[in-house]
């Protein structure tokens, strides 16, 4: 291990401008001449919009713009990364609390909100159906008109689609117990601390648009079609987001401030609020009913897994959080008969959409439990149970997608181990194991440019987003590995569609590895010129030239990296590039599209103590283990376990939205929406890292950052039970909660 | 935010006679923890703003005089919780302002302005009812002081008239020797408003004083006389007894989204044995 190459614990790059403030988010980024906007909305979720009437508002001094439905192409521009189903505003009819009406821009922001408060909307409130057995409900109102889904079988329902999965035949598999229950988790939403901003800009003859997005490329994408300009006049740009977690992968608001600087001729500028973001950004809701079959012995006969997602009024990536988080809901194990069906549910709701964990969390809490459930009814010890059935490496546990690709059970017994499993406990606590599982990438784009400047510095051109991850740093580690370039001379750009090549997505952990191996292999492009160079100046053949590390490796002696390139350069000067492509592509006929490019393999225990009279839960201890295959960088790693593990503890103990009769959310914003603080943590956090070199990233990595997050709620629940006995199949598991299911009181919801 | 005047009296007489100009367009400001978030959410759009804290009368400062403790309009909490005399007398109430908001907010937030905003929840109301806090309100006609059970009416109402403000609120040191201990109920362990806030007190005559917010339209005080809950001797069914009459009071809200009613008065019973245990530990270890 090199000091600053791969595998090196170096603190991460931008962390101290992030923590002191000195990092320009787009929010900080001032643009000469911007009006500011506010959106305007309703105090309902769903409304039949009879006129708007702005005149009031274009009274405010300061205000130059007032967008309404009216003002825009028609028919209404409608954008989403899977269906074209989200108008820029809401025509008509609005579907969800917060649905932005119209839109004022002004010369200051107070001017832009007094305004906002002006446009007099006059509607009709309608029912609006906000939970799933409203939205399943027969005679329930339809959330999407049927008109835009031409021959979609569910367009006079409110599924939006219904994905299914299976193997084996679970309805002749004969059991020797079979468990079933219903599992219900949380609407959620990311919490990032930095706000999602939007800004727009007239750029000559096309636009430039600044947004906290996680996919810039997507964006420029939609952007570009929505405005019917060539993808070359469509510059994102796209600072390091302050965390994004999935909650800025796809387009939100970035069309409407698009519209309103080309109409106003200058830029605007629209920063969300924490209450206009939990309206923008959450996760889906669900219910799981799991009846898994069990021999007497353990083994498990078969899976049934069916889960409701309760998605928004639009579909945003909502579908493939459905397909994608349902598909490995049988979990990690040998399982000789599988059923999933997966379904995103409509409804008039904030549009849900990608959020770290992507879909897997939620049906991961209803297996686990229902493993747990079996093992209890069977005597069997829980660690146990899993032990038994847990996939060997190579073992293909879904039939036809990526076998095992771990030594899974190293990292169950580590967990295990760190948690004491099996040793005496005081009264009062509990412990509890649950292991998680994520497909990563099923396919996946990426290219990267590397540029070998005069003095051997570097220039890295990456499009991933880095939003706290710390891909900057990662990259640029594997670019030192890869040329032998210090650390600290090696610059790495991103975030500019017209500067950097393109990527497709920063998502399900996927960047290590395909940015990775993109980097890598343009570094390896530079590292061929080098040995041109070498074979030209001294006169032998290539073959015999290898480049490894910063050093010229020739058949007679070896010569620093810098000298080779200096001496190849000449007098001119100038520069090595090198490019570099990382495919993942598409498997047809897959149910995803694709198999798993690695799985993300997590497994947590706690230990938990309960206050019987209160419902409140002390977590004692909380041990979580991934398998990373190699770590680039084990101190981000273990940073990103930690991260996901805490935030995994929010829809686990507090967090959720609370809808009143009319579909608005009650607790919108932090003073009754409620994160886990420094106090609310664990007393004692313990992450480990298992590397068993078998990943297909770089130097053997896997993609990690989701995992930690993916079983929480099932351990904590699980220890709980262990504790009290207390049987809870809802979260989050707040005191309340706790203590009506110690006391015998109903669950209220 | 609303455009609004914004005034910075020097002396108290010249904030009275602006609140006596202003009368309900005015908004007085000290901490402002309360205060901005209403003028930045637009719920509140007062024309004028009056800072008291160039007051010279109101500077922050915690005085013993005349057997009692004075805290002036502009004490923060965080000094409030630090000082030694508040410390040794009042325990509970240091205790109480030092689980008020977030360090930030406590850095800002008055005492004063808690009882202002006359909550249901404020945390530092509990505390002033068991130590029979009194309220300074200085007006036109000169000061007044209001017995600080007499000062909550309900959530956002107390009996200051319009033209009155909070100069201090005094607190009478105790002739007996006082055990007592706040205690609360929030949704995390990290700064939350509590769902049922609670204050106990017990003399070294016996007499128990409890006094509990968050679970009604104001927080309410009740004084066993009887001794039974200081009395070591009693029994738990004797004590439960007495703690379920002085709980009556309570009358929390079905609506809200925070707890229901049955969990806040099943918290009010185990919060109040749990602070009437701690409250006699204290008195017992002096």
């Amino acid at each position: 291990m090199s000091r600053d190459g791969v595998g090196a614990s170096v603190t991460r790059g931008g962390g101290y401008d992030r923590v002191t403030g000195r990092q320009r988010y787009v929010a900080d980024i001032h643009l000469e001449d911007v009006l500011h906007v506010k959106l305007v909305t309703l105090d309902c979720a769903r409304a039949r919009i009879r006129s708007v009437d702005a005149s009031a508002a274009w009274r405010v001094p300061g205000v130059r713009l007032v967008t309404t439905a009216e003002d825009l192409p028609r028919p209404m521009p409608r954008f989403g990364p899977q269906f074209e189903d989200r108008p820029v505003l809401a025509v008509g009819e609005t579907k969800y609390h917060g649905e932005p009406v119209a839109a004022v821009a002004a010369e200051t922001r107070d001017a832009a909100e007094e305004a906002a408060r002006l446009v007099h909307v006059d509607y009709e409130e309608l029912p609006a159906v906000v939970t799933l057995a409203a939205a399943l409900d027969p005679a329930a109102p339809l959330v999407q008109d049927p008109a835009l889904r031409p021959g979609d079988p569910f367009a006079t329902t409110n599924v939006l689609r219904e994905h299914r999965v299976a193997w084996g035949d679970v309805d002749a598999t004969v059991a020797d117990l079979v468990v079933e229950h219903v599992y219900a988790f949380p609407m959620v939403t990311h919490f990032a601390i930095e706000p999602h901003a939007f800004m727009a800009a007239p750029d000559g003859d096309g636009i430039a648009v600044w947004s906290t997005i996680q996919h810039p490329y997507w964006l420029q994408r939609i952007l570009a079609k929505l405005l019917r300009m060539p993808l070359s006049k469509v510059r994102v740009l796209a600072p390091d987001p302050g965390g994004a977690f999935g909650g800025k992968q796809h387009t939100k608001y970035e069309p409407l401030v698009a519209f309103m600087a080309l109409r106003a001729g200058r830029p605007v500028r629209l920063v969300l609020s924490l209450e206009e973001t939990f309206q923008a950004a959450r996760r889906a809701s669900a219910s799981v009913r799991v009846r898994t079959g069990f021999r007497a012995d353990g083994a498990f006969a078969f899976q049934d897994v069916a889960a409701d997602y309760l998605v928004g009024a639009y579909a945003d990536i909502a579908d493939r959080v459905v397909s994608k988080g349902s598909y490995p809901a049988c979990g990690p194990y040998r399982v000789p008969a599988g059923r999933v069906v997966g379904r995103g549910i409509l409804s008039h709701t904030p549009p849900s959409t990608a959020f770290r964990g992507f879909g897997n969390p939620q049906v991961n809490w209803a297996v686990e439990s229902n493993i747990d459930e079996g093992a209890r009814a069977l005597g069997i010890d829980r660690l146990e149970i899993r032990l038994r059935n847990l996939a060997r490496r190579g073992e293909a546990f879904i039939p036809f997608d990526t076998p095992a690709d771990g030594d899974w059970e190293q990292t169950v017994r580590t967990a295990a181990a760190r948690i004491g499993w099996g040793t005496p406990l005081p009264p009062g606590r509990g412990r509890g194991i649950a292991i998680g599982i994520k497909s990563g990438p099923t396919t996946g784009l990426s290219y990267a440019t590397v540029r070998l400047l005069a003095d051997g510095s570097v220039i890295v051109y990456a499009g991933t987003s880095d939003m706290g991850q710390g891909a900057r740093t990662v990259f640029a580690q594997i670019a030192a590995q890869e040329l032998g370039a210090p650390l600290e001379a090696v610059t790495v750009v991103m975030g500019d569609t017209a500067v950097v090549p393109y990527d497709a997505q920063t998502s399900a952990s996927r960047s290590s590895v395909l940015m990775g191996t993109a980097i890598q292999r343009a570094c390896g492009q530079v590292r061929d010129q080098l040995r041109g160079m070498a074979a030209r100046l001294h006169g032998i053949d290539e073959a015999g030239i290898v480049v490894e590390r910063g050093t010229v490796r020739l058949p007679d002696r070896e010569l620093p990296v810098l000298d080779v390139l200096r001496r190849g350069l000449g007098r001119l000067g100038g520069e090595l590039i090198g490019n570099g492509e990382m495919r993942k592509e598409e498997e047809p006929g897959h149910p995803l599209g694709g198999s798993a490019a690695f799985w993300e393999f997590n497994c947590t225990a706690i230990e938990a103590e309960v206050d019987e009279g209160t419902g409140d839960i002390t977590l004692v201890r909380h041990v979580t283990v991934s398998d990373v295959g190699r770590a680039l960088n084990p101190l981000q790693v273990r940073m990103q376990d930690e991260g996901a593990a805490i935030q995994g503890l929010g829809h686990t103990l507090m967090e959720h939205y609370i809808f009143d009769d009319h579909g608005r959310i009650r607790n919108l914003g932090a003073i009754d929406y409620r994160i886990p603080t420094s106090m609310d943590l664990p007393l004692e956090l313990h992450s480990e890292i298992v590397e068993n070199g078998d990943g297909p990233g770089p130097y053997g990595a896997k993609g990690m950052s989701e995992g930690a997050l993916l079983c929480v709620a099932p351990a904590v629940a699980a220890a709980v039970r262990d504790a009290t006995g207390a049987v809870i199949r809802e979260l989050p598991l707040t005191p309340e909660r706790v203590w009506r299911a110690l006391h015998g009181e109903p669950d209220r919801p | 935010m609303h455009p609004f005047a914004y005034e910075r009296p020097g002396s108290l007489a010249e904030a009275i006679a602006l609140l006596g100009r202003h009368g309900a367009e005015a908004r007085l400001l000290a901490g402002g923890t309360d205060l901005i978030i209403r003028l930045r959410d637009g719920s509140l759009r007062p024309s004028v703003v009056i800072d008291l804290k160039r007051v010279e009368e109101l500077r922050p400062a915690i005085r013993e005089e005349d057997g009692r403790l004075s805290i002036s309009a502009t004490s923060v909490m965080t000094d409030i919780a630090a000082d030694p005399r508040v410390r040794r007398h009042f325990v509970a109430l240091a205790e109480a302002a030092a689980v008020i908001g977030s360090v930030q907010i406590r850095n800002r937030a008055t005492l004063a302005g808690n009882i202002c905003n006359a909550s249901p929840a404020a945390d530092t109301a509990p505390s002033l009812l068991v130590y029979g806090a009194v309220v300074v309100a200085a007006g036109p006609a000169g000061t007044r002081r209001i017995p600080i059970d007499e000062f909550f009416v309900r959530s956002g109402a107390t009996t200051l008239q319009r033209d009155e403000l909070v100069a201090a609120v005094e607190l009478p040191l105790p002739a007996r020797r006082i055990g007592a201990a706040h205690v609360r109920r929030t949704r995390r362990r990290g700064h939350d408003l509590a769902s049922v806030t609670l204050t106990c007190g017990v003399d070294d005559a016996g007499v128990t004083r409890l006094a509990y917010g968050s679970v009604g339209p104001r927080p309410v005080l009740e004084v066993d006389e009887s001794g039974t809950l200081a009395d070591p001797g009693s029994t738990g069914e004797a004590r439960a007894g007495v703690l379920e009459r002085m709980f009556l009071g309570a009358s929390p809200s079905p609506r809200s989204m925070r707890a229901s009613p049955e969990y806040r008065v099943a918290m009010l019973r185990a919060l109040g044995e749990r602070a009437l245990r701690m409250a006699l530990d204290r008195l017992g270890g002096g």
